[in-house]
């Protein structure tokens, strides 16, 4: 897609411009998807922000605060929601609607559709991201990393991370026939990934291996394992960042070769 | 066929703008052969369509009609067959050919939550040289329906932005398919009037469609498809004219009817009963030599009506004498 975009003409940008200027519009109108990638993770940001006991260095957390190691596990779940929590459902009704055959009869591809949904993806994701770096630490007192390098893991982790969860997502899409069958499909795939973030509990505090052995392969348990390292000032190693990449490069492979436009 | 199937209808085939035969063919299609799995949706299809005209593609679902048109437009690809149109090749010259065709599809649809304005814009954004979409949106009579998002159109309305979207490229070409499906009688001859006014612009027209009466009144020319394969191709009227041997005459006679008193005249090829009515098939001067035997009788004739052939009457005997498919077709 990089190598294309940049052979775009200024008529076909203008085309993918308002293509993403639609479905933004079509995201604010159906707001579902706005709601979980940014209201919810902000409005948990501000429950444990504001709450004294999670917000105290904790021994048993390795002596960081609940709310510092929770903000890296909402980051990562900004990235489950608008990879999972919109993208399959709205592509699947996009097809089954005939949203897609339309386009196909047109000089502009249905592909440009998919590119188009990611792109809003990623506009989510960064705004998502944004404001919980922001109002962290602005108003709760988040410990951001003490170094450049820090920042450059935590971007790195962040765009594999989301890779992975918008492939997955165009997976889903890929695979399921209806909306009714992706809605399923997301379930099962949403409160696994969500879980091994951190979300519910965490990881920290749940001393079983076989966990701990999940965590270090799903992206979403990798994902927060690295950002976590990087906002404590560690390094997280090469390995986790490959095997972000590999999900993120498998899981678009697989979807781009299972799609069906109707 | 039988003489009960055939529907009288009050009007003749519609004369109209008539096509030049001598006009540049813009769609070649020659041999098309395709299959799904092991159903053969198209055996063997051949037609041209000319520069100007509005060329139906009719038949009954799943003859094949939707088929042809998704490989006319570069949507599927034919498994044998060679197709031209505008001289392009539709597979490999798909970017080209959409800009120069607009096609309107069954089941598609622009999103839910988009606003009529917003989709002619997009869609404008498609094509090298767009119309101007608020002219097309007030010539198809959407101007109070700008800003209504799709979901809340009514049928008519959803057709009629699916012919603004498929013109919207200022197109050569516009393939229409099915588009009076789901409308009632008003709105559909209202579509009518607008497919001819796209016509009247210079558009060559390829319109698929199960209605007979759409056909023959929009039609210059007709291809019938029944099993894959072209049953006929002609203008409307003389489809219907080549159809059928003669005419029929039915009525309400007012005493019984000896046996053999009818069906003994030279003119009559058939007599049936439907109830009290009898219908009579034949030709020449089927009514006068009709009347004057049951005159002979002693019978009078009630209710009697002579019948035309009509484009209908052509498809269903021409689809029935036309070897069945063994695989059948199911598109």
């Amino acid at each position: 897609m990089s190598t294309a975009a940049l052979s775009l003409t200024l008529r076909q940008r203008r085309a993918f411009g308002l293509l993403v200027a639609s479905e933004i519009k079509i995201a604010i109108r159906r707001p579902i998807g706005l709601v979980v990638a940014i209201g919810i993770p902000l409005a948990l940001l501000v429950v444990f922000g504001s709450i004294p006991a999670t917000t105290r260095p904790d021994k048993q957390l390795g002596g960081i605060s609940f709310f510092n190691l929770y903000v890296p596990t909402l980051m990562v779940f900004v990235l489950i929601a608008v990879g999972l929590a919109g993208l399959p459902q709205q592509l699947a009704t996009y097809r089954q609607q005939g949203v897609l055959r339309r386009m196909s009869t047109t000089p502009v591809p249905p592909s440009w559709l998919l590119a188009a949904q990611t792109t809003v993806a990623l506009i989510l994701a960064v705004i998502g991201i944004g404001i919980l770096l922001g109002a962290g630490a602005g108003a709760y007192g988040l410990a951001l990393p003490h170094d450049a390098g820090g920042y450059v893991v935590i971007l790195v982790a962040l765009v594999l991370t989301a890779a992975a969860t918008i492939g997955l997502g165009l997976l889903v899409a890929a695979v399921a026939k209806t909306p009714q069958i992706a809605q399923g499909l997301t379930v099962l795939v949403f409160y696994p990934l969500a879980f091994f973030s951190g979300l519910y509990v965490p990881l920290q505090e749940i001393h079983s291996h076989l966990i701990s052995e999940i965590a270090k392969v799903l992206p979403t348990g990798v994902g927060f394992t690295a950002l976590h390292d990087a906002f404590g000032g560690h390094s997280p190693g090469v390995e986790p960042l490959l095997v972000l990449a590999a999900w993120a490069v498998g899981s678009c492979l697989l979807a781009a070769r299972m799609f069906r436009w109707e | 066929m039988s003489i009960q199937e055939l529907i009288q209808t009050d009007t003749g085939v519609s004369a109209s703008v008539s096509s030049d035969p001598a006009a540049a063919p813009v769609i070649t299609v020659s041999h098309l052969h395709k299959e799904y799995g092991t159903t053969v949706a198209v055996d063997d299809v051949s037609f041209t369509v000319r520069a100007g005209e509005i060329f139906g593609i009719l038949g009954r679902n799943g003859a094949g009609k939707t088929t042809t048109v998704e490989c006319v437009t570069g949507l599927r690809v034919a498994d044998r067959g060679e197709i031209s149109v505008l001289g392009l090749d539709p597979r490999r010259d798909r970017h080209e050919l959409h800009e120069r065709v607009g096609v309107q599809l069954q089941e598609s649809a622009v999103p839910d939550l988009m606003r009529v304005a917003e989709a002619v814009e997009l869609y404008a954004s498609f094509y090298r040289e767009p119309a101007d979409g608020r002219e097309l949106v007030a010539t198809l009579g959407l101007e109070d329906a700008q800003h209504t998002y799709f979901k809340h159109l009514s049928g008519g309305q959803k057709q009629r932005l699916s012919i603004v979207l498929a013109l919207i490229g200022r197109p050569e070409i516009a393939v229409l398919d099915e588009l009076t499906t789901g409308l009632d009688p008003e709105a559909r001859r209202d579509t009518w009037r607008l497919i001819e006014g796209v016509r009247a612009r210079g558009v060559t027209i390829v319109l698929v469609t199960h209605f007979m009466e759409e056909a023959e009144r929009l039609c210059d020319r007709v291809a019938l498809i029944d099993h894959g394969r072209v049953a006929a191709l002609d203008r409307p009227s003389a489809l219907a004219i080549a159809a059928t041997t003669g005419k029929r005459v039915r009525f309400t006679p007012t005493g019984p009817l000896p046996d053999g008193l009818l069906s003994a005249l030279p003119e009559v090829s058939a007599v049936e009963r439907h109830g009290p009515e009898v219908v009579v098939a034949g030709s020449g001067d089927l009514v006068t030599a009709v009347v004057l035997a049951l005159h002979g009788a002693g019978i009078r004739a009630d209710d009697m009506q002579t019948e035309t052939a009509n484009l209908e009457d052509a498809f269903l005997a021409i689809t029935d004498e036309t070897p069945h498919n063994p695989n059948g077709a199911t598109r």
